[in-house]
């Protein structure tokens, strides 16, 4: 079990949850987080953090594919400990549906 | 333990509490108290510290602690997965004894979780070819 980044980060990026969780375990694309899920310990602190509400625990069916992209960008991404802005149009994005579609980036972000 | 009142909040001293009662179980434990004093090895004073951080960031959200416990356990010779429900058993015990009744259960559904998880990890650990594998 861990917890997963899933469609709302894309293009908000708020980062609150790099700076709470106790294992370091998000990494950074150019414009969403992943969860590596193997380094999650499925504490749970992240996901009230989260202003876009985008982190859910992994139990539920429909989460399989956000499971598999963190796991697969965990990889890739670089790893980020430490806030920084957030992108200045994130609360336009916020809340718009299927961003992955529309926007997700593979390319990684800056990390620490 | 006796405690005259127990905590009805989770703070900071409250964790103090409940690390020093539990890792004082552990260290007399027939099962676990072995396995701890190979990593330990007698230091106990900052273990206890970083056992500290650990629940206060869980807890409070505090960020005092930054590690990586899936490798730190990982490198544990002679961790078995029924030490974790031991663990468990013996960390619930020791919450009643120090919490009310809520925050006991707080701790315990956390300690829960991060236990599955971490079993999870050491033993059953994802095959890596299915964490490559592309959308």
């Amino acid at each position: 079990m861990t917890y997963v980044v899933t469609d709302n980060c894309i293009k908000c990026k708020y980062m609150d949850c790099v700076e709470v969780c106790p294992v370091d375990c998000f990494y950074e694309g150019d414009n969403m987080l992943v969860i590596h899920p193997d380094e999650c310990i499925d504490c749970g602190v992240c996901e009230p953090e989260c202003p876009a509400e985008a982190i859910s625990p992994d139990g539920d069916q429909h989460l399989e594919k956000w499971l598999r992209l963190n796991a697969e960008y965990a990889l890739i991404w670089p790893n980020i400990t430490i806030k920084r802005e957030p992108p200045a149009d994130a609360k336009e994005f916020d809340g718009e549906p299927n961003k992955l579609e529309s926007y997700f980036s593979p390319q990684p972000g800056r990390g620490d | 333990m006796r405690v005259d009142m127990k905590i009805g909040l989770v703070s900071e001293e409250g964790i103090r509490i409940l690390v020093d009662h539990f890792y004082a179980k552990v260290r007399v434990d027939p099962v676990l108290g072995p396995v701890f004093e190979r990593v330990v090895r007698g230091k106990w004073g900052p273990h206890l510290e970083t056992m500290c951080n650990f629940w206060s960031s869980v807890m409070l959200t505090s960020g005092r602690y930054k590690g990586a416990p899936v490798p730190a356990h990982l490198r544990v010779k002679g961790i078995e997965p029924q030490m974790f429900d031991h663990w468990l058993r013996l960390f619930g015990e020791t919450c009643d004894e120090i919490f009310e009744h809520e925050v006991a259960e707080a701790f315990r559904a956390k300690a829960a979780r991060i236990a599955e998880s971490l079993k999870l990890a050491l033993f059953f650990r994802l095959n890596p070819a299915s964490a490559t594998r592309s959308l």
